[in-house]
């Protein structure tokens, strides 16, 4: 009876898993990630560390990454192997999966550093949807917005302008898995990149949440029913 | 040789052994309710906080702090969980303490005999205040570089011989050396901590009434009791763990402390909020420092300070507790959610005026 209870919780939870990937997660925005049962979208984290790499690492650096921390998006070691062979170190030498992530050359506009993006989801409030509207959030300022030499209007971004220019646009990379690269889409698919490098450990954490939480709830019952019994017969 | 021969053996070369075989195994006056067993679940998560931080202090690097945390978490097999373990263990060891202190309070436990047992719950919670802001600060993050910071400065400012001290544990302006340091006494103080809760313990035990009849026997009736509530903290710990696990730990630490910046209010974790408002309480770095020292003395004394000499509880001094509960309650908010005015002065000065002049003036009126 348990069994089958359990057994039908599971489906359902896989179904709705299933289903969630057939829909368009853009309009309404939404991430696997997010939410206390949230999982990290592997291919939507690959996708977006393309864009990070395409676009992102030419001034952002993402310090606490190695290139072999990438096999936990489901990418194997020779293809590991094959993207830090491709990069090429301030030394000179190429990249090898026991890299971290290649520093960018500092650069600074205007005074203002691209801040290092391995925790950014968690450094910022708003978190993923944060860095998904920050991302699309650039525009032609509204009329009164007096812009700084250098800078963007967004309206995502506290105070309405950043030193960082807008550099998504539509094919700005293109998706191996076939995936059309609109801006929208690459801003989603990084911002599903950088919460996976953010807590590296979000899925297992759930998986291991929910289970722990089960047994637990279970011997609370068990541990309570016990107590009241023995205290009613020997206490 | 057989387990009595065995125990036998110990118990005459061992007195400690005894000690803990009594307090186990020893008949109990029964009906003791649940919240009875907040001591044993506050020990059973600093002995979670020991393993774990002995677990954690070989792969912490004083020098790099944030990037050590990092490498826990992101490289160090199974180190994301570990380091889980002594944040929320750490959350939970406050949670059930101020919750035992407030218990305390409001049952009266503090009065003699068993105002030894308070003064040393009263000292574990010093001596964990102290070791939990230390651990903040050794995240290296922002908000606890910035906390340091601050602590540094007042030492620095201290005269004669506790500024001698206080220079000694900080070692001068803050940075990777002085981290080190409080890497040591954080550590020497969660030793401190569980000498002191086994002391707890024992005074307790001692302040307990003599035995009338004879008593319930541990197992299974206590054993049952205290495994069904142990199981309640971990079904806590586990949603905790699975799904907040950052709840109440202050902001500010996941950004790294090397960067220039210093946060207009320091996110403290939720369990130094309370403190940290009360330190508010009076102006100016000497200000803070006075009222820490007189909140712990307040607290201290307050078998002294309660003028009721044993006398029936009276219901205006037992409302004038649970306000005492709200005030330290709302504290903690505002200062979690700074919000300016008067009122964080106000919730700080209402904790001191309870203990210094409401509690003598309440309690000596209801037992006349």
């Amino acid at each position: 009876m348990m069994r089958r209870f359990f057994a039908s919780l599971l489906a359902g939870g896989l179904l709705a898993g299933v289903g969630a990937h057939a829909q368009d997660t853009l309009a309404p925005l939404r991430f696997q990630s997010d939410g206390v049962f949230g999982s990290i979208d592997l291919a939507a984290a690959q996708r977006g560390f393309a864009v990070y790499q395409g676009v992102c690492a030419s001034c952002h650096g993402m310090k606490a990454l190695h290139y072999r921390d990438l096999e936990a998006l489901g990418l194997t070691p020779e293809q590991v192997a094959g993207i830090a062979a491709g990069v090429k170190l301030a030394d000179g030498h190429a990249a090898t999966p026991n890299s971290r992530f290649k520093q960018p050359p500092l650069v600074s506009r205007g005074g203002a550093v691209p801040p290092d993006l391995s925790s950014i989801v968690a450094q910022r409030s708003g978190g993923t949807h944060y860095i998904y509207d920050f991302l699309t959030g650039f525009g032609p300022a509204p009329a009164g917005v007096t812009l700084l030499t250098g800078h963007s209007y967004n309206g995502a971004f506290p105070g309405g302008q950043v030193a960082m220019p807008a550099v998504l646009h539509d094919n700005a990379v293109a998706y191996a898995d076939g995936t059309k690269a609109t801006t929208a889409q690459e801003a989603a698919d990084v911002a599903e990149f950088l919460t996976w490098s953010a807590d590296p450990n979000l899925s297992t954490r759930h998986a291991v949440g929910v289970r722990a939480v089960i047994f637990f709830a279970f011997l609370v019952i068990v541990a309570v029913l016990t107590k009241r019994r023995i205290w009613r017969e020997r206490g | 040789m057989r387990v009595e021969a065995k125990q036998g053996w110990l118990a005459s070369r061992v007195p400690g052994f005894t000690c803990v075989r009594d307090m186990l195994c020893e008949s109990r006056s029964p009906g003791a309710p649940w919240l009875a067993t907040l001591p044993t679940l506050l020990a059973a998560m600093l002995v979670l906080l020991l393993a774990s931080g002995v677990v954690l202090a070989p792969f912490y690097d004083p020098r790099h702090a944030y990037a050590a945390l990092q490498t826990i978490m992101r490289d160090v097999p199974g180190g994301w969980l570990v380091l889980s373990y002594h944040q929320i263990g750490a959350s939970l060891a406050f949670a059930l303490l101020y919750l035992h202190l407030f218990r305390i309070l409001l049952v009266r436990g503090y009065r003699a005999p068993a105002e030894f047992g308070w003064m040393l719950w009263v000292k574990l919670l010093v001596v964990l205040l102290l070791a939990g802001w230390m651990g903040f600060v050794l995240n290296g993050g922002v908000g606890g570089h910035s906390s340091l910071f601050n602590a540094v400065n007042a030492a620095m400012l201290l005269p004669g011989i506790p500024g001698a001290v206080a220079m000694w544990v900080f070692g001068g302006a803050s940075g990777g050396a002085t981290l080190a340091r409080l890497l040591v006494f954080h550590a020497l103080l969660a030793l401190c901590a569980a000498w002191i809760i086994l002391m707890a313990f024992a005074a307790d035990k001692k302040a307990r009434p003599v035995l009338q009849g004879p008593g319930v026997p541990f197992w299974p009736i206590y054993a049952a009791q205290y495994f069904a509530a142990l199981s309640v903290l971990a079904l806590v710990f586990a949603v905790l763990l699975g799904f907040v696990p950052h709840w109440g730990q202050g902001t500010q630490n996941t950004i790294p402390a090397a960067t220039a910046v210093i946060p207009a209010a320091i996110s403290y974790p939720w369990y130094l909020t309370p403190a940290a408002g009360l330190a508010g309480a009076f102006p100016g770095v000497a200000g803070h420092i006075c009222a820490m020292i007189l909140a712990a003395a307040l607290l201290y004394a307050l078998p002294w300070l309660d003028r009721s000499r044993g006398a029936r509880h009276g219901r205006v001094y037992m409302a004038l507790t649970w306000l005492l509960g709200v005030d330290v309650l709302m504290l903690g908010l505002v200062t979690a959610f700074p919000m300016g005015g008067v009122l964080p002065k106000l919730l700080g000065l209402w904790f001191y005026f309870h203990f210094l002049v409401l509690t003598p003036l309440v309690t000596m009126m209801e037992a006349a």
